[in-house]
């Protein structure tokens, strides 16, 4: 009996949900330090108010683009193979964005004000445009996410009535699709933009970098989507795989990371010649200088061409491993990216003595705080998708757990799974 | 300059209410059917009010004393660590160093009016650029697009005592709540004020904003850019001037005198 009792504490689930709920906690006392003291606590500064829970917020959005993307496949492009990584990117998607809203709480200075954006419209400010797609996206991803619950096995045998009409919303998928893509290349460019209309900080201002925000998130997206069910088959029985489905979506990754590459190079070079001034000090900074790590080993190396390797390349693409590598690092990479891009604006002071070519730097580097509430809202996603997975079977490929399940029937000897 | 920016204004308001429609299906007949004489439009043409304010600094007498940050402080209630204008230290003229005090630049084409999500910074017909601060929601996105870091935020509440009352003045204006942007604002509560009580800013002392005041070597002058005769218009008609980063094309209202060595006073 005592034994029985305390079975679930050799079941992995139950001490990876401890240590998430232990970060969450720990992120919640964070949360608790920003709300009484202010963003006193952050290391951020008038000089660079920007910091990590910017770079989370962006990278949040950007890996949750996997939801429009194969929506967009799915019930526009009409490739039904993709239906059930679609059902686990929609829930993937709504996690992302609802760990954006937690750390934008935090980071705004009156989290009470929220409600403004939606009324008090500035339609000139690229932020207020993202504020209402997210806010929209964000409606329309729940609406997206209710059938993928409504699938539960538990709830469809407790409670079919409710189970049902969840099921009913799915009639919507088409027109959501259609939405959703609207709404998501709308604000997924314009974070880009918001950096890149300003032409106060030289090596932002350029219309690249919307359509390299874009890019990087539907690779990113698709990246994270993909890994987060190949990681849920390896850890649970209760997620099922087709791995031949996961695997065109990574090799499509692996193209489009060749797109976001020759963009990315010309981008990088039509800003590196001639000298302009805080433009090229810019440049130093991410080429040479103190973000050049990240630069040249976290977005270019890690980020893209060793997944483009590993992706597109016959001898590699037929490992498994490598495959889950490469979709690892492209997420590091679009992080990377994110980090990167928020930052090198804000390092570069402009001088403002006319003809004074010198500028002056800023330093940042986050503070406890920032990491702890960080890691809090990251564990939540976590959490969120773990839940997911176990309880409402997000990530279930239709036409894998059908096979399954008769081979099971027909065949006393364990189901293969493809 | 007007030109395009009405292009661009009215292609934004086109493309947004025709995506409205599409997106939520509301009537967006506000927005589309904005007319040139409309509020909005109005407050981004400063020409339209008969005053244009201006403040000119002038590099030769400035002697970077800091007492025109003192009085501000004490006039807006200002945390010591938050000075709504700075001094730098601009290189030397001769043998002697030449200052240069910045504050809010008050562009007439403000980055931060135009990215502020929730349309907390305003222009007035008259030229100066203000914070609602009951509605700013401490996005910061305002002090990534200034050019000039002329803005702070309250990244704690100020509860202090403040070092510059009252030696330096009494406060104008409440302080402002934890977690807003905050900006010299041509101390406009000075202006008004002044002009109902029929007084001419720039001229008046009570009319005009606190440094101007303080300033004990009249390095900083103030006044209305529409009157030829005021103290702004005289002194740029008999000096060559520069404003800050003006290839930015921020049409600022602070205007610097460079230093010369013949007008630099002696030690």
């Amino acid at each position: 009996m005592q034994h029985r009792r305390l079975s679930f504490l050799r079941q992995p689930f139950f001490w990876w949900t401890l240590f998430l709920l232990t970060v969450i906690v720990i992120g919640l006392v964070a949360a608790f330090f920003v709300f009484t003291r202010g963003l006193v606590v952050t290391n951020l500064t008038d000089l660079v108010p920007w910091g990590l829970w910017i770079t989370i917020d962006l990278s949040a959005v950007a890996l949750s683009a996997g939801a429009f993307t194969l929506s967009a496949a799915v019930y526009l492009l009409g490739s039904k193979q993709y239906k059930g990584v679609a059902r686990t990117a929609v829930y993937v998607g709504l996690i992302g964005y609802s760990m954006a809203c937690m750390m934008l709480l935090l980071d705004i200075g009156r989290p009470d004000r929220f409600w403004h954006g939606f009324a008090y419209w500035n339609i000139h400010s690229p932020l207020w445009e993202v504020t209402m797609c997210v806010g929209l996206y964000f409606m329309v991803l729940s609406l997206e996410v209710i059938p993928v619950v409504g699938r539960a096995d538990w709830l469809q045998s407790r409670w079919p009535r409710v189970s049902g009409s969840m099921l009913q919303v799915h009639k919507l998928a088409p027109v959501l699709a259609v939405i959703g893509l609207g709404l998501s290349m709308l604000h997924q460019s314009s974070l880009g933009a918001t950096y890149g209309i300003l032409k106060a900080r030289p090596v932002w201002y350029q219309p690249g970098l919307a359509v390299l925000f874009m890019i990087s998130a539907i690779v990113g997206g698709l990246a994270l989507t993909t890994f987060l069910s190949i990681a849920a088959a390896r850890f649970s029985s209760r997620a099922i795989v087709d791995r031949t489905v996961l695997d065109k979506v990574a090799r499509f990754i692996g193209w489009a990371l060749v797109v976001y590459l020759y963009m990315r190079f010309w981008d990088m070079l039509s800003v590196s010649y001639t000298y302009a001034p805080a433009r090229s000090e810019a440049m130093q900074m991410l080429t040479g200088g103190p973000l050049a790590f990240n630069f040249w080993i976290g977005e270019i190396v890690l980020g893209i061409v060793v997944p483009i390797v590993l992706l597109l390349l016959p001898p590699f693409r037929s490992r498994r491993a490598f495959q889950t590598l490469a979709l690892l690092l492209i997420i590091g990479g679009v992080v990377a990216y994110r980090w990167d891009t928020n930052l090198v604006g804000q390092l570069v002071v402009v001088s403002h003595l006319p003809h004074v070519l010198e500028p002056l730097y800023t330093h940042y580097f986050p503070s406890l705080i920032e990491f702890a509430a960080g890691a809090g809202v990251i564990a939540y996603g976590l959490l969120a998708f773990s839940i997911g997975v176990r309880y409402f079977r997000v990530v279930e490929h239709e036409s894998v757990a059908e096979t399954s399940k008769a081979e099971a029937q027909s065949v006393p000897t364990t189901p293969k799974i493809a | 300059m007007n030109t395009t920016k009405m292009d661009r204004r009215s292609f934004l308001k086109w493309g947004s209410a025709t995506l409205a429609v599409a997106a939520v299906g509301v009537g967006v007949k506000g927005y589309s059917a904005e007319k040139p004489n409309s509020a909005e439009t109005k407050s981004h043409s400063p020409e339209q009010s008969n005053h244009r304010w201006a403040m000119v600094i002038d590099q030769s007498k400035c002697t970077g004393c800091d007492r025109c940050v003192m009085a501000c402080s004490a006039h807006n209630d200002v945390a010591p660590d938050m000075a709504w204008t700075r001094i730098e230290e601009a290189g030397t003229v001769g043998d002697r160093p030449v200052f240069m005090p910045i504050p809010c630049q008050q562009c007439q084409n403000a980055p931060c009016v135009d990215v502020c999500p929730v349309k907390a910074n305003h222009i007035r017909p008259d030229g100066i650029v203000t914070i609602d601060y009951d509605r700013c929601i401490g996005c910061r996105y305002c002090q990534i697009a200034c050019p000039y870091d002329a803005r702070k935020f309250n990244w704690e509440v100020y509860t202090d005592d403040n070092p510059a009352v009252p030696e330096w003045g009494q406060p104008d204006i409440p302080r402002r709540p934890r977690g807003v942007v905050e900006k010299c604002s041509f101390c406009y509560e000075r202006i008004d004020r002044g002009l109902a009580f029929g007084l001419t800013p720039g001229v008046d002392q009570m009319a005009t904003p606190a440094c101007v005041v303080a300033c004990p070597t009249k390095a900083r002058i103030f006044g209305d850019l529409n009157d030829p005769e005021s103290p702004v218009s005289k002194a740029l008609a008999t000096h060559s001037s520069y404003r800050l980063r003006e290839e930015l094309g921020t049409e600022t209202r602070v205007y610097y005198l460079p230093a010369d060595e013949a007008a630099v006073p002696e030690a």
